[in-house]
């Protein structure tokens, strides 16, 4: 044999034991075992779910979907995704998961199989959701009525469609949300983090992303205009915002109303996160979020 | 400076942005945009009064209604030939190819905003936009969206809610919105804007 096939093969086995590797590595913790004890509120988890966008993705009401049931599809760059079907349906929902299969998939995107999800679910923001986070959300699901529609597979093309090769995505760039409050700043403020930087996932849009669809930290909130199907999301950070007529209370009444300062009403993914989602929060929470995006240090990133 | 010169000062401004902004349009293309554009003036002026943060007045009220009827229904379909789209244009072909869901938008600007003139002197419940009022939450029940009545605190899909839909006949009626308080009009107006520009137009930069 000559050393050139040689290498090659030493090569090609190293390449199917690393891929055999990755395949067999497992990802995801154990959530704890205390979760099933704690009971959950349905309504703080539904409150959450609208947070956190779960209706507005994971629901088509445009196709005339019931709830949870299955979103509109997310063509990117990497495929086209289809948000699953959520509700307690046993083949086709969750219907069939236990608690701790649900924390591992929100907290960790990771599936009951173990397989790690697409960054298009925003799992990443969710990941500092505590365990009573984790059990309202779980009751506020177990309220949904089952629908037996099965999830159409996501139509990533290779490599994409190797999951496994997520499990490298994740090694490079999933990192813990930054939902940790600040000393000296106010509670308002503070609150308005945890939702703006974790549950209320801004940055999945307004974030710009990197060729492997992974947002790039120096530009958070600065806009991004490769988002899905085409579309685009403006920078919210605070001075673009400020030159744009905004401020704390025209803000919080959009996350409402979707109205702008200049009489506009939101389209597009705006108006799906406003009307499935934030015009359903508290005054309270919508001042905190405003207060948080008016007046942050985040530019000089 | 008195405020009339301030006013003067801020007209001419927010007129120039206008210009601006839609320069490079014409035809039906700017027609349109002007429109979308006094309809967007009456919504600055309205946001504040339904919030209570300026006072209420139904002249105001009926006068902006006024204007968005007058940009309703086939006035505002006629202004959309097929095709016409492309720089400096946000519309997007789905106008053409859901032609009947945009005709029926359309036509809900006119019977919401109707709805809003003829509750004018029903006057304001309340402040604005309440947060579990059910009556006036913003997720309530609109037009071709999917949603139907939501209150802003119930849970997210609790049984006999009724969120399945997404036909426009969960839509409220003129002479339902007519009975209540003005800012549930106001709202509907809001949804309907809302739902066309959702399905019917580009997101900005």
């Amino acid at each position: 044999m000559s050393r050139l096939i040689r290498s090659l093969l030493l090569v090609g086995v190293l390449g199917l034991a690393s891929v055999a590797g990755l395949m067999a590595w497992p990802i995801g913790v154990e959530p704890p075992s205390a979760l099933e004890e704690l009971e959950g509120n349905v309504d703080r988890g539904a409150y959450l779910a609208r947070a956190s966008g779960c209706i507005a993705c994971h629901s088509d009401f445009e196709a005339g979907g019931a709830p949870l049931a299955g979103g509109a599809p997310l063509e990117t760059d990497f495929g086209t995704f289809y948000p699953p079907n959520l509700t307690t349906d046993p083949d086709h929902g969750m219907g069939a998961w236990t608690i701790s299969d649900f924390a591992r998939a929100v907290r960790q995107g990771v599936s009951p199989e173990g397989d790690p999800y697409y960054p298009t679910f925003t799992y990443p923001f969710y990941a500092g959701f505590t365990d009573q986070d984790i059990a309202d959300l779980w009751a506020a699901f177990q309220t949904v009525p089952a629908v037996p529609e099965p999830s159409p597979e996501h139509e990533a093309g290779f490599p994409f469609d190797q999951r496994w090769g997520l499990k490298l995505w994740r090694a490079a760039y999933l990192s813990e949300p930054d939902t940790v409050p600040e000393a000296g700043r106010s509670e308002a403020w503070n609150r308005g983090k945890w939702l703006v930087r974790g549950a209320a996932h801004c940055g999945a849009c307004h974030t710009d992303r990197n060729l492997a669809g992974a947002r790039i930290a120096s530009r958070i909130f600065a806009g991004n205009d490769s988002l899905p199907g085409g579309k685009s999301a403006p920078s919210i950070l605070p001075a673009d915002l400020q030159g744009g007529g905004w401020d704390v209370d025209s803000l919080a009444y959009a996350l409402r109303t979707g109205i702008t300062p200049e009489g506009d009403v939101f389209g597009g993914s705006m108006a799906e996160v406003v009307n499935y989602g934030t015009a359903f929060l508290s005054d309270a929470d919508l001042a905190a979020m405003a207060t948080y995006i008016m007046d942050n240090d985040l530019s000089e990133n | 400076m008195n405020a009339r010169i301030w006013m003067t000062a801020l007209v001419a401004s927010s007129v120039g942005l206008t210009a601006l902004a839609h320069s490079g349009a014409t035809g039906v293309m700017k027609e349109r945009m002007d429109a979308m554009g006094e309809m967007g003036d009456e919504m600055k002026r309205l946001a504040p009064m339904m919030r209570g943060q300026t006072e209420y007045d139904p002249d105001v009220v009926r006068n902006a209604a006024d204007t968005m009827i007058g940009h309703a229904g086939a006035q505002m379909t006629e202004l959309f030939p097929e095709g016409s789209n492309g720089e400096p244009s946000e519309a997007l072909d789905t106008i053409w190819e859901d032609w009947e869901e945009f005709t029926a938008l359309a036509e809900a600007l006119r019977t919401t905003a109707e709805g809003m003139k003829l509750a004018a002197d029903n006057g304001l419940a309340g402040l604005g936009d309440i947060p579990g009022g059910g009556m006036m939450g913003a997720g309530q029940g609109m037009m071709g969206t999917g949603q139907t009545m939501m209150g802003g605190n119930q849970p997210m899909m609790g049984a006999g809610q009724g969120m399945m839909g997404g036909a426009p006949t969960q839509m409220m009626t003129t002479e339902m919105l007519a009975e209540m308080p003005v800012n549930a009009g106001f709202m509907a107006v809001t949804q309907t804007c809302s739902a066309c520009h959702q399905k019917f137009r580009a997101e900005e930069n």
